[in-house]
């Protein structure tokens, strides 16, 4: 479950920054066209990657309902960290797609 | 009505919040508690001892009990030892329960290991978190009705809340604390959209789970009102053959153990129950356990005849309408959880709590800011007010008392386990007179303040009343009665911090406070 | 409702009311019927008809209960409810009728 999570508050980091608000709050500056279309594309890849972490570890049925409850749960820890500390919720979805290499070696 | 459908629905979310808010607050709450019903019943039973036994020694233990003790009874019993409820019980019936009555049946512990009587004190433990959030101490069956009726008011407040909620996308992340009103709203938005799956499956789980009661329609008239034939075919185990009349020797059950998991391929036994034991037409009814995957499956069980062990029934193909409304069941109970998922299912069941609580004080502070200037609210707001305060703060003061009960009550009195009950509503009593007397915020802080304190002191009371505290179950490893313990403590500190808020809110002068502009759904659904 | 008067004509008060009956009864005979009626004409062992008809009423009685704060006048609401339910008792009537020939 843990490589479904990283994945899953990558994604949903990548997707909140894709919104010029959120980029301005947090980056300082609106994001260029290129880069809001990237970042929105890398956010929706990462979340179908984390549903597929997810299902490949413990079939549909489980997977299923782990992969729901991973994807409120990073995103709840990602709207409570933005206000308060939003350079640890950037460094954590740094870190977490870093280490998810590692965490999906450690799933095989 | 007059104003558009987005204004019509917002409307109907905040009038159905408001009045079924504080029962739905209730629900939730209780009913998120019951995620860790087992635990919480192990805490408040220290004494019985949590030991792994295999399954076939224990049926072996269960079956000779039985037979010395119930050997006339017309249905035993027997609930197998598992991971989070590792007790053998054991209860039997002795005569049969009429048409459409419940059973009536006697209920004893057995030591796993050893087959004797153990007595813990008597308490309802965990069952009266979970029992309450769908029979609401309400006599059968009004409790299940009005739960679901609140139920169904849920939902539509969960759907005429995201109509309304015009930028769902657009305020996805958005949360802004420290911006009085504007951050409440924030939060109500916030876990209720990040976290809404589980809102709706919750919701709607629940009222599939009730169906057959409140919507019988479609069972009278297809089966022409014979209800009873609907249920045998939906649950067709639990047809029992008929009498013999001639006696019969009960083989020993534990080799049908392994015979249902090869029908399961695997799996688990969770409950056996032997009908008409000491007749030649005895069956046992082997159940899995509902832990083994997320889709309850009610036609799973395996009927073997008891004397000659002949398989009498096994397992069909779950139809596809029954794996739905059994994965409605399944994702609601949560049973097939490890500790992980249901630790998530408890913060989940927290946000869809929060959800309503930040609903209600939301409701009222709009209103309150209407009538800021005058010095007396109007009766109708101040209702509000007490309600709130009584039904959120004064609901976890009454949890905690609950919990201090199990601890203070003499351990040999007659009805303690009704006293536990009794101590709970007449705390949540006493807390709906305190928040009449007092004003509002001195309420809140006050009430707020003492549930801290009472959960703060949970593992202190522990190690005064009983050997179980965190002194010896950390050292242990005995994680459930710790990890009660330590639950209580931070439960306790996250009131006391919600206490310190809410005294220091009432600190900032009034001015600055008017300055905020007074938000309203109807402006927010433009 | 941004109504600025003490309080609430009472034309007002009648018409909520109206709806909110339409949208608890009326509604609930929507769902029934309609759980009904799918019940009767979905081609699947009677067991199985009866659970996907009781699942899907729910959604049924939402939609109801939506359209009878939605529309512009409790009479509307009222109508919104009767004319399905007439419908859907028609429906269920028929495969009844013909479940019985």
């Amino acid at each position: 479950m843990l490589l479904a999570l990283m994945l899953c508050y990558g994604g949903f980091t990548a997707l909140c920054l894709s919104m010029d608000r959120h980029h301005t709050e947090l980056l300082g500056h609106k994001p260029s066209v290129r880069r809001r279309h990237g970042l929105k594309i890398a956010g929706w890849i990462l979340l179908a990657l984390s549903l597929w972490a997810a299902v490949s570890k413990t079939g549909w049925s489980l997977g299923l309902v782990e992969w729901s409850a991973v994807l409120m749960l990073s995103a709840l820890v990602l709207v409570l960290l933005l206000p308060y500390r939003p350079r640890l919720a950037l460094s954590l979805a740094g870190l977490s797609l870093l280490a998810s290499p590692v965490a999906a070696l450690a799933q095989q | 009505m007059k104003e558009g459908f987005r204004q019509a629905m917002a409307w109907l979310h905040t009038w159905t919040g408001l009045i079924f808010g504080w029962l739905l607050f209730a629900i939730f709450l209780t009913g998120t508690l019951a995620y860790f019903k087992d635990e919480i019943s192990h805490w408040m039973q220290p004494e019985i001892p949590a030991r792994s036994v295999s399954s076939e020694a224990s049926l072996a233990l269960a079956q000779d009990y039985l037979q010395q003790h119930a050997p006339g009874a017309s249905r035993w019993l027997i609930d197998l030892p598992s991971a989070r409820e590792p007790g053998l019980s054991v209860r039997w019936q002795q005569s049969p329960a009429k048409q459409g009555e419940r059973g009536r049946f006697t209920e004893k512990r057995l030591d796993p290991q050893t087959g004797t009587e153990v007595q813990g004190r008597e308490t309802r433990g965990g069952e009266f978190f979970y029992r309450f959030h769908f029979q609401l101490q309400m006599p059968y069956p009004w409790g299940r009705w009005l739960s679901t009726i609140a139920a169904m008011v849920m939902f539509i407040g969960l759907i005429t809340g995201i109509i309304t909620h015009k930028k769902i996308f657009k305020d996805f992340f958005t949360f802004r604390p420290r911006k009085g009103q504007r951050s409440w709203l924030d939060g109500h938005n916030a876990v209720g959209v990040l976290v809404l799956p589980f809102h709706l499956m919750i919701t709607y789980s629940s009222l599939v789970i009730f169906m057959s009661m409140v919507m019988p329609a479609s069972i009278l008239a297809s089966y022409k009102g014979d209800v009873r034939a609907f249920f045998d075919d939906v649950f067709p185990a639990s047809s029992v053959p008929e009498l013999a009349g001639k006696p019969g020797q009960l083989a020993p059950m534990a080799p049908l153990l392994e015979r249902a998991r090869e029908q399961w391929s695997g799996g688990r036994v969770q409950r056996l129950t032997v009908n008409n034991p000491g007749d030649a037409n005895a069956s046992v009814v082997l159940v899995r356990d509902s832990a083994d995957r997320v889709v309850h499956d009610v036609s799973s069980a395996v009927t073997f005849n008891g004397v000659t062990g002949q398989l009498l029934s096994s397992t069909p193909q779950q139809p596809v309408a029954m794996a739905i409304a059994g994965s409605f069941y399944g994702l609601h109970m949560g049973r097939f959880a490890g500790p992980v998922v249901r630790w998530l299912y408890f913060i989940f069941g927290l946000a869809s709590t929060a959800l309503i609580g930040t609903g209600l004080v939301i409701w009222l502070g709009k209103r309150q800011l209407k009538h800021a200037k005058s010095a007396v609210m109007p009766f109708e707001l101040r209702l509000v007010e007490v309600l709130n305060i009584a039904s959120m703060s004064g609901l976890t003061v009454a949890v905690a008392a609950f919990f201090w009960a199990n601890r203070l009550l003499p351990v040999e009195m007659t009805n303690r386990s009704d006293w536990e009950v009794n101590s709970f509503f007449i705390v949540w009593g006493l807390s709906v007179i305190h928040a009449m007397v007092r004003r509002g915020r001195n309420a809140w802080v006050e009430q707020l303040a003492l549930a801290a304190l009472l959960f703060c002191a949970v593992p202190l009371l522990n190690a005064l009343t009983t050997p179980y505290h965190l002194g010896t179950t950390l050292p242990q490893g005995d994680w459930m009665m710790a990890g009660f313990d330590l639950a209580c403590l931070v439960s306790g500190l996250f009131l006391a911090w919600a206490a310190w808020k809410m005294q220091r809110s009432g600190q900032v002068p009034v001015a600055t406070r008017q300055r905020a502009k007074p938000i309203t759904l109807e402006r927010e659904a433009n | 409702m941004k109504v600025k008067t003490r309080s609430l004509p009472v034309s007002y008060r009648l018409a909520v009311t109206s709806r909110v009956l339409a949208a608890v009864v009326g509604g609930y005979v929507v769902a029934a019927l309609a759980s009904v009626s799918l019940t009767m004409w979905l081609p699947m062992p009677r067991a199985e008809a009866v659970v996907t008809g009781m699942m899907t009423s729910f959604l049924v009685y939402l939609c109801a209960v939506l359209w009878c704060f939605a529309c512009r006048s409790a009479w509307q609401a009222w109508l919104g409810v009767i004319v399905p339910s007439g419908v859907l008792a028609a429906i269920s009537g028929v495969a009844y009728w013909l479940g019985q020939s």
